[in-house]
């Protein structure tokens, strides 16, 4: 396990990839676990605020929430980090205080990798701008198409994921479209 | 405001050209400022169609629009923010790390699994998390 490369996650991240495995609904994927697959096959690291943001989200009865209480019940397979007060210097960009922890703790680990779901709108911009190496910052998407060539999770789950998140996550399709292409052609 | 300009000419329906001009008349500008100004109007509104910009960025992503297309039409943080993901897309990540199979829901999680599915009373499931 410590021998995993070094992922650095937030929030987001986590409830996305718990989602489609808690979704019974017919236009959810089924047959594997994204959620899973990144905790076994990374080293996963976030800071503590993120367990806080979870919690919260739990309890309303809705999908979110069911999706909060599996990552909840997956909680120990994650490497938290106290991160309060190091962060007093804002990294500013329009961050949120969750995705500000994330990158100083990705680059305070030196982390192997940055996963982020926000790459829909001008924060990716500034996440890029603000990781000591930007080469480190991948979407939940490319590292989706990662583990499936990596026979970690079924090709076939993995696009009807993408199409998926597409559709419920509003993710940018041309873009999800580009990864596809290249990682799994048809 | 001292930007260089260039000349257009085009052909036009005569009944569209008669109605700008009345239109023209009655707002006490030129021809050219109510042209500009629509041609403005519709550039503005085209950066907001989400159907145009998809033709945009698969444009770009194809390769039939270059950066400084989607610079001018979308802004310079839009155009940075689809640059850099496109450059993300040819690069490699740590690879990950399977020993053998991934192991059992049992072992994994602490608990069963919550199932969600939807009903009347809880229809809404786009959190817009992402």
């Amino acid at each position: 396990m410590s021998e995993n490369a070094v992922a650095v996650v937030y929030t987001n991240v986590l409830l996305n990839l718990a989602t489609p495995v808690v979704d019974n609904r017919l236009t959810a994927p089924s047959g594997a676990d994204p959620l899973k697959a990144l905790l076994i096959a990374y080293d996963i690291h976030t800071p503590a605020s993120v367990l806080g943001e979870i919690t919260e989200a739990t309890g309303s009865g809705d999908l979110l929430s069911a999706a909060a209480d599996l990552v909840l019940q997956a909680a120990h397979h994650l490497t938290t980090h106290d991160v309060d007060n190091r962060t007093d210097d804002p990294l500013d960009y329009g961050l949120d205080r969750g995705e500000s922890e994330g990158i100083w703790l990705a680059n305070e680990l030196e982390a192997d990798l940055f996963i982020t779901d926000e790459f829909n709108t001008t924060n990716y911009l500034f996440i890029t701008l603000a990781l000591n190496d930007r080469n480190i910052l991948f979407t939940t998407p490319h590292i989706l198409c990662t583990l499936a060539t990596h026979d970690i999770l079924p090709v076939g789950y993995v696009r009807a994921a993408l199409t998926y998140y597409v559709e419920t996550k509003s993710w940018d399709a041309q873009y999800v479209a580009q990864l596809r292409q290249q990682y799994l052609p048809d | 405001m001292a930007e260089e300009k260039t000349r257009v000419d085009f052909n036009a329906p005569r009944s569209l050209i008669e109605r700008a001009d009345s239109v023209v008349e009655i707002l006490d500008i030129s021809r050219t400022r109510l042209l500009i100004d629509a041609l403005e109007d519709e550039l503005e509104t085209l950066t907001h169609d989400e159907e145009f910009r998809r033709r945009l960025s698969d444009a770009y992503y194809n390769d039939r629009v270059d950066y400084n297309t989607v610079e001018a039409v979308l802004g310079r943080e839009e155009a940075m923010r689809m640059k850099l993901l496109r450059a993300s897309v040819d690069r490699t990540p740590a690879e990950p790390q399977l020993e053998d199979t991934l192991p059992s829901d049992d072992v994994f999680y602490d608990g069963e699994i919550p199932e969600w599915t939807d009903t009347p009373s809880s229809d809404s499931d786009d959190e817009s998390h992402a």
